[in-house]
């Protein structure tokens, strides 16, 4: 699992993924949010880093 | 309100209660193999022993097939248990009777989000599943057993009480003309979900119970469907909920429908609460008769050891999944077509008790894996929680845009041969090998199961061996189970034409290659360059007597 940081712009990300949830109500937001999940998880394709990935979600929860 | 019909009765045939030679005698006679309950696993053993030469007696508390009249439990029969009853001599009644298929497609609401075409993968004689009623296979078994002799089918025989010895098992089985004992070297479990035999070890089988609520109607109606496999994993004609749609013998279709968490049981399987559900699905117009109804909840459950010193447990008895993917049924076919080959050359002398280890050392692990498979199927169809429908309905969303996201939409992973992992008695792990057609150098055509179906021996495949080599290794192995076949070249054996999907599926990869076949067609070895030597040492090693 990388650590370090990799997205290149970090900001412009963050927005984009600000502005696809607007207008969404909670639960199509949670729909929204399991789809890039899955699309994600398909672009990284490698087990083990899924793996480390969904513990490091689920540690860093408050 | 509409009506529903119900087909007369499916006539299922019954053999008569024999009174056995040892009621009211006091001498306790000793048998090599008792194998009890006639289901699918208990049968596929006895024929299995049959077929081998070795005799056995089967002890059942019934004197027909199937459970429950005309219901049908396992439907699906995977490529390597068609594989297994070719190599028994049914294959041909049950392609006869059966649907073959091969191609399944998935459903979400009214939109399909994914296909299958297991024949794609497929170069075995035998097609990927063929659909029959289990008590047409069991049927077909029993006149087998019958034709081949030599195991003893004991109707009405059922076993009330085992005691294990040092060196076998006491059973005292109780008959409608009353009650006597028998001696077996070996005993075999066969008797189901429910075995006495494993209550009364003392053997905790971990079971759970699933809130889980299914009702199977078994239909025949007047539409014409294509003959695949059909699951919705939420049908808009079944309140959202899942429902599987498959074509068995004699034109009946088995449709099972996923009920309220719960629900009940007694309510959801009445003719007209089944009828008005098939009437939703079918639409007005089209004739339909029952077969069956029948509600049933998931349960699961697995053996610690599938062998118990000379107590051995196959099907049921020793495992239970959730049916998807018809895990059930074939894997305890599997299991007897595992023991089978090593209950016969223990009892003829050829191999040690060891081997029998071997037989718990792969069947378990099978087992285990089609328990994980299951389990996962049943979470897909049974979210527990608003978000884990959340995460369903994103699969789901992305299946039917994006290929990828349709490895996950989870209806049922169809029973394969499972691998098995390595052991000192499979150095490279075991993998099941399909039943290839092939031709002799002359052009006569035969098929890996034909070479397998004669007495019990692994099969040496050798690729294009020298004479000397070929010569040598016969006298190598003369007391040994072994065949050698040689596969191209030109050594004075029995040779087959070296067809190259032969030698790929094989993984003979070059000239002194030898795949090393056991009799339940599954690769022991894979030698690279094989002396007689090394072939001798993989022979010993696969009868775990190394």
């Amino acid at each position: 699992m990388i650590i370090e940081p990799h997205i290149p712009d970090p900001d412009a990300f963050y927005a984009a993924w600000v502005a696809a949830q607007e207008g969404l109500s909670e639960a199509q937001s949670a729909d929204f949010n399991a789809r890039l999940v899955l699309l994600l998880a398909n672009q990284c394709g490698d087990q083990a880093v899924l793996l480390d990935c969904i513990a490091a979600a689920r540690d860093s929860g408050g | 309100m509409e009506r529903y019909a119900f087909a007369p009765p499916c006539k299922l045939p019954r053999w008569p209660f024999m009174p056995p030679p040892e009621l009211g005698s006091d001498t306790v006679t000793r048998h090599p193999i008792v194998i009890a309950g006639a289901g699918p696993a208990g049968l596929t053993l006895a024929c299995e022993l049959a077929q081998r030469g070795v005799r056995a007696v089967l002890l059942d508390e019934d004197d027909t097939v199937g459970v429950r009249g005309a219901s049908s439990r396992g439907i699906c029969h995977a490529q390597k248990t068609l594989e297994i009853f070719d190599r028994l001599g049914l294959y041909a009644r049950i392609a006869d009777k059966g649907i073959t298929w091969s191609f399944g497609r998935t459903f979400s609401g009214e939109q399909e989000v994914y296909s299958f075409n297991l024949q794609t993968d497929s170069v075995s004689v035998q097609p990927p599943f063929i659909n029959l009623q289990q008590f047409y296979v069991e049927w077909f078994l029993v006149e087998r057993i019958l034709e081949l002799g030599l195991v003893e089918l004991r109707w009405k025989n059922r076993v009330a009480q085992v005691t294990p010895m040092d060196d076998g098992v006491r059973i005292e089985v109780e008959t409608p003309a009353g009650r006597y004992t028998i001696d077996a070297d070996h005993l075999v479990d066969a008797t189901g979900a429910h075995s006495l035999i494993r209550t009364q070890l003392g053997l905790d089988a971990h079971a759970s119970r699933s809130t889980d609520r299914w009702c199977i109607s078994d239909v025949r109606f007047r539409k014409p469907l294509p003959t695949e496999r059909w699951t919705w994993v939420d049908a808009p004609f079944n309140e959202g909920r899942g429902v599987w749609q498959h074509l068995m013998g004699d034109g009946v279709w088995r449709i099972d429908y996923q009920m309220p968490e719960d629900c009940d049981t007694a309510h959801i399987s009445k003719p007209e609460v089944a009828g008005a559900r098939l009437r939703a699905q079918l639409g007005p117009g089209v004739e339909f008769e029952f077969v069956w109804i029948g509600p049933y909840g998931y349960r699961d459950h697995l053996l610690d050891r599938f062998r118990h010193g000379r107590v051995l447990f196959v099907g049921d008895a020793a495992h239970v999944v959730s049916p998807f993917g018809a895990r059930g049924g074939n894997s305890g076919i599997q299991d007897a077509a595992n023991l089978g080959w090593k209950l016969a050359l223990v009892a003829q002398g050829r191999a040690g008790d060891a081997l029998l280890d071997t037989y718990d050392a792969e069947r378990r692990p099978a087992a285990a894996q089609n328990l994980e498979v299951t389990r996962r199927s049943a979470r897909f169809l049974a979210p527990r929680s608003a978000a884990e429908h959340t995460l369903r309905r994103a699969v789901i969303a992305l299946a039917s845009r994006y290929a990828f996201a349709r490895g996950l939409v989870n209806t049922g992973r169809m029973s394969v041969a499972n691998d098995y992992p390595t052991a000192p008695h499979l150095p490279q792990g075991g993998r099941s090998v399909q039943n290839l057609p092939l031709q002799w150098t002359d052009g006569t055509p035969t098929t890996l199961m034909q070479l397998l179906a004669d007495g019990t021996q692994l099969l040496g495949l050798w690729f294009a061996p020298t004479r000397a080599q070929a010569a040598a290794a016969i006298d190598a192995a003369a007391a040994l189970p072994l065949k050698i076949v040689a596969v191209g070249g030109d050594c004075g054996l029995p040779t087959l034409r070296p067809e190259a999907a032969l030698s790929r599926h094989l993984g003979l990869t070059a000239p002194g290659a030898l795949c090393l076949l056991r009799p339940d067609a599954y690769r022991a070895a894979l030698l690279d360059e094989a002396t007689p030597a090394l072939l001798v040492a993989a022979l010993r090693t696969a009868l775990a007597q190394a």
